[in-house]
């Protein structure tokens, strides 16, 4: 099931603009090995999911697989066959807003060969390109 | 930390971000020089000499600007949004007899008893702030995780610290935690927690519909 709020204060958002990098959230804070994105992107939280459940798969069970992104906005669209206008169509997916720098997904407890390929098959679920970085340790 | 680095520095005359932008297109690093409750001096480095240096774990650092020498250590370094290049450098001036407090990572070495028992080892901080000479920082501070079992926490007053060097830390810092990978959920629970759709707060149910208007 993909991710969504659980309360909001408001039904339905504009489209809004996403422009420079990511100024926080940009380096590898929980985990040992880390995705980080490369471009600017909507994730939606069946793509989140998507990414989850291949890593876990992989993992079986071993380390612990950490998610840094949460989709908070809402994205309307209208039905079929409808004429345009009456309004705004209803919330039909959420996303995360994901600028470059942004790391989405952390692992930790695992080797980081294993790492690397578990983040490979979540990076294949993400719409934008990513890459593997790892935990900056001293200065 | 007995490794020192000659770097020579160049004092910058113009500050902000469009001349710190001309520093590091020339492959230089801008960077600040405080402490001993001296003017701070706004200083650049060679990109490469310091990177270099700090990949070999030099921390201590001779620095000369035009004919004066001093020995500083590293603060602080900035890195760019994708943490690739370092765009810059904080300076502390310190004195060779001088106690100071800095922070140091933590290296674990060995392998869990608890990875045996099913567990996994999380690291709750991975840096513990301490107070030594100046030549006495260490590069890491090592934390034997071997005798670490499932549900056993490690704190940082249980860290033996080498000679010289105090903890300043709180002691009940917890560091390292060994714990049971919980059960992974099925799709089915995974479903029935998940909320059809999200409450809005404010919004008032009017009674007898079952639709929702915002309120």
């Amino acid at each position: 099931m993909a991710m969504m709020p659980k309360r909001g204060k408001h039904r339905k958002s504009q489209r809004g603009k996403m422009r420079g990098n990511a100024s926080r959230c940009n380096f590898v804070a929980f985990g040992e090995y880390g995705l980080q994105a490369l471009e600017t992107s909507w994730i939606t939280g069946r793509n989140i999911e998507a990414g989850r459940v291949a890593a876990t798969h992989f993992l079986h069970r071993e380390g612990k697989v950490y998610i840094r992104i949460f989709p908070h906005k809402p994205v309307s669209s209208k039905p079929l066959e409808t004429r345009m206008g009456k309004g705004k169509g209803e919330t039909d997916f959420w996303v995360a807003r994901v600028r470059p720098g942004q790391v989405c997904f952390e692992i930790g407890g695992v080797a980081e060969d294993v790492a690397k390929e578990a983040l490979v098959r979540v990076a294949h679920k993400m719409p934008i390109k990513c890459r593997f970085v790892k935990r900056r340790h001293s200065l | 930390m007995e490794k020192t680095l000659l770097l020579k520095a160049e004092v910058r005359e113009h500050t902000g971000s469009k001349a710190v932008r001309k520093v590091r297109r020339q492959g230089r690093i801008p960077a600040i020089v405080y402490g001993h409750k001296q003017e701070p001096v706004a200083i650049s480095l060679d990109q490469h000499d310091f990177v270099e240096g700090l990949h070999h774990g030099h921390r201590l650092i001779d620095v000369q600007m035009g004919r004066k020498k001093e020995k500083m250590l590293v603060k602080e370094v900035q890195h760019d949004y994708l943490g690739r290049n370092i765009i810059h450098v904080d300076l502390i001036r310190v004195d060779m007899g001088e106690t100071i407090k800095v922070t140091v990572p933590i290296e674990l070495k060995g392998i869990a008893a608890g990875t045996h028992e099913g567990g996994i080892i999380e690291e709750h901080s991975n840096t513990l702030e301490i107070e030594c000479k100046v030549t006495d920082i260490p590069e890491t501070i090592v934390l034997l995780v071997k005798d670490v079992h499932v549900g056993d926490a490690l704190h940082a007053g249980d860290i033996e610290l080498p000679d010289g060097v105090k903890l300043v830390s709180s002691p009940e810092t917890l560091l390292v935690t060994c714990r049971l990978v919980a059960a992974a959920k099925t799709a089915e629970e995974a479903e029935e927690e998940m909320p059809i759709a999200p409450e809005v707060i404010g919004e008032v149910k009017e009674p007898g519909e079952g639709e929702t208007s915002q309120g």
